[in-house]
């Protein structure tokens, strides 16, 4: 491993993202057709639209954290030299989850969603065998256990080439004093975090998957369900967060190339990214906040901690890049566009997530499409605009004519912000009426904005079809 | 040959030959304290016995090093440890095969395998703790035949404070390593004590 050199695996990262964006494009068509049977605009039987539901939670999730993935190792792969082997075998086993949960899901139709929160998957009522479900939990295994590879063969270059996580955290200028300027990169300093807690997050969720597998193939043994569920939604929590911790790591390394100024590690950023690193493991609870059989502290905790935890990362960063913006003669086009709106849509994002938040505020709300409303803000708003603002940039015009944007790049970004912003909104309004998430059969009063969600849902998903394909077409013409 | 190695090596073994029947009435101190020991007695044995001066190449090194973790896996199904309390057989091959194919294996291949592997082994080693505790604590049914189903329910707490434990172990030196990093960054060289 010595004599390779620090260089990015631009040719694997680009085959990750092509997948990546075809995948998010083909779910997004799922979410449509489920937004449009819930305002009975088209006919799905309700069992086909909990296949649905699952295969639209585990697909999004997945390629979240596929195209975070791809973007982290690009970035690291600038500083430290990494195991091309290593990323083809994560790539592989990643692939072979997909078909597993694809498989499962639309010819064992199994429909038990993405949480498979036990004991769901073994008591389907008939609706799947068990088979169908053991088979979705092995494609996670198989997913999982890929990260654990690709996080190993990112943490242990960083760690041996910075000399411990304590110091590829920044540990020695946040807290030792050092000088800033002897801190890493803040790439490195992001991907030191989420391999730490992205890896834990996979320990505990192989534990309680592997447990929820032997339930099924002996049902006698039965796991503890608050436990399985606690291990769970860590598990869930962790995985969905490091896939935006990871993805804004384009920020950090591809606008600078449009202002002219580096993005620098600093103390305060240092601090933020290692509050990321506690708390993101300790905010799960919020996901539990209506089991009354937690203990209450943990509740308390979840909540506390969930103002706390965003805030001080996502502070950092929409702070700085203002300051970057301000007074920098920025070149616009669609991927600089793209990334500046992820970090607004995430920042946008949060704010109903930590009202989510409240323990007074979730007794109401938690099953309600308020839900569905947040977390689809700083989906699609950040994390998938991130990747799509990475793809733009990995395909990026080197000629002048193809610089800043054309009109139907003005157009896509223009209709994919505005249907997201309107897709997502219309769930906080549904939610704030009090409509139940994860239902197939909407009544007529809900279904109006089940409606004007369809249209704004239509507009996102055309215009992703135009990011993707234009990545595809330039992807084919570019060297390399 | 490091005689005090290989001294502590047979004492270790002698007592777990000695207590033997004493270990083997609580599953907890069977599984967590005598299989344990035994591997221990093996792996002082093959440092003892100069390992170092085998040189493995890195593919036999990770092929030894699974070998040792089959046999972990195997002396953790709950009918071998069942069999060895009554069948003199078992009983003899766990005495055996626990220190040799255990403790003297990995003491050889270890440090040389690939760092990768080593630390599939060890995520996946918390992992299958965690499973173990999940399963013994909340078991309907009694796993071993020579055990009661509260020693099974302690057996799977212990697993999961070794699975604490090891994680602490594992992770600290992660953060901190003891020679301040292979390869630290250059412009780092003038730094103060981390
Ligand atoms: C055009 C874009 C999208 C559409 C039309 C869409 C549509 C939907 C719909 C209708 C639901 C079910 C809501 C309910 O519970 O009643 C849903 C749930 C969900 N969506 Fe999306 N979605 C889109 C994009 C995304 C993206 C980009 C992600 C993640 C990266 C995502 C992740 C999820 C997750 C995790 C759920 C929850 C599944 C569950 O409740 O088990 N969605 N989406
Ligand atoms: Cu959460």
């Amino acid at each position: 491993m010595a004599d390779v050199k620090a260089e990015p695996h631009t040719g694997a990262v680009k085959f990750s993202m092509l997948i990546a964006g075809a995948v998010f494009a083909l779910m997004m068509v799922i979410g449509l057709v489920m937004r449009a049977a819930q305002g009975n605009l088209i006919e799905l039987e309700a069992p086909f639209f909990y296949q649905l539901l699952s295969v639209h939670g585990a697909g999004m999730v997945g390629t979240a954290g596929l195209s975070g993935a791809a973007v982290m190792w690009y970035f690291v792969g600038r500083y430290v030299p990494l195991s091309a082997r290593m990323y083809w075998a994560f790539i592989a086993l990643f692939l072979l989850g997909v078909v597993f949960i694809l498989t499962a899901i639309f010819i064992g139709r199994y429909g038990g969603g993405w949480t498979f929160l036990f004991p769901l998957p073994a008591i389907s009522g008939e609706a799947w065998e068990p088979w169908a479900a053991a088979l979705f939990m092995l494609g996670y295994v198989s997913i999982g256990v890929g990260f654990l590879l690709y996080h190993l063969a990112v943490g242990y270059p960083i760690m041996k080439h910075y000399g411990g996580f304590a110091r590829a955290l920044g540990w020695h200028v946040g807290f030792g004093g050092a000088d800033p300027a002897d801190a890493p990169p803040p790439a490195i300093v992001a991907a030191a975090a989420v391999t730490i807690f992205n890896t834990i997050g996979i320990i505990v969720g192989a534990a309680v998957l592997v447990a929820s597998l032997v339930h099924l193939l002996v049902p006698g043994f039965a796991v503890d369900a608050l436990l399985a569920k606690n291990m769970i939604f860590f598990f869930g929590h962790v995985f969905i967060n490091a896939s935006i911790y990871m993805a804004v790591i384009a920020v950090y390394e591809i606008v600078p190339e449009y202002t002219g100024r580096p993005w620098k590690t600093s103390r305060v950023f240092v601090l933020a990214w290692t509050a990321i690193l506690l708390f993101v493991m300790a905010v799960y609870p919020h996901h539990l906040l209506q089991d009354v059989v937690m203990p209450p502290w943990a509740l308390v905790l979840g909540q506390v901690v969930s103002y706390l935890s965003g805030i001080p990362l996502l502070a950092v960063t929409a702070f700085s890049l203002c300051v970057y913006l301000h007074g920098s003669k920025m070149r616009w086009d669609l991927a600089s566009s793209l990334l500046v709106l992820a970090v607004a849509g995430w920042s946008v994002g949060t704010v109903p997530a930590i009202i989510d938040g409240m323990i007074s505020v979730n007794k109401i709300m938690h099953n309600t499409q308020w839900v569905p409303g947040h977390f689809h803000i700083y989906l699609l708003l950040g994390v998938v605009a991130m990747s799509f603002g990475f793809m733009a940039w990995l395909v990026r015009g080197t000629k002048a004519s193809e610089s800043g944007m054309s009109g139907l790049d003005r157009m896509a970004f223009g209709a994919y912000a505005l249907g997201a912003a309107g897709f997502a909104l219309m769930f906080l309004i549904s939610g704030a009426m009090s409509v139940p998430r994860r239902w197939a059969v909407h009544l007529p009063e809900w279904v109006l904005q089940d409606r004007i969600a369809t249209a704004f849902a239509v507009l996102v998903v055309v215009s992703t079809l135009v990011f993707v394909i234009k990545y595809a077409v330039r992807l084919g013409r570019a060297p390399g | 040959m490091r005689r005090p190695l290989l001294i502590l090596s047979i004492a270790v073994f002698g007592s777990c030959v000695l207590f033997r029947q004493t270990l083997e009435r609580d599953p907890v101190t069977h599984v967590l304290l005598l299989l344990p020991a035994l591997a221990v007695a093996g792996w002082l044995m093959a440092v003892s016995l100069g390992r170092h001066r085998l040189r493995l190449r890195e593919a036999d090194a990770n092929a030894l090093t699974l070998l040792g973790v089959f046999a972990i896996l195997f002396w953790m199904l709950p009918r071998y440890i069942d069999a060895s309390l009554t069948n003199p057989l078992v009983e003899a091959a766990k005495f055996i095969s626990v220190p040799l194919c255990i403790g003297a294996v990995l003491a050889v291949s270890w440090k040389a395998t690939h760092p990768f592997l080593r630390g599939f082994l060890k995520a996946n080693a918390l992992s299958m703790l965690g499973v173990l505790a999940f399963l013994y604590i909340h078991a309907p049914v009694r796993i071993c035949n020579s055990y009661l189903e509260v020693d099974q329910q302690r057996l799977g707490y212990g697993f999961l404070f070794v699975a604490l434990a090891l994680s602490l172990v594992w992770a600290v030196p992660l953060f901190f390593p003891a020679d301040g990093g292979a390869t630290p960054n250059k412009h780092l060289s003038g730094r103060a004590t981390a």
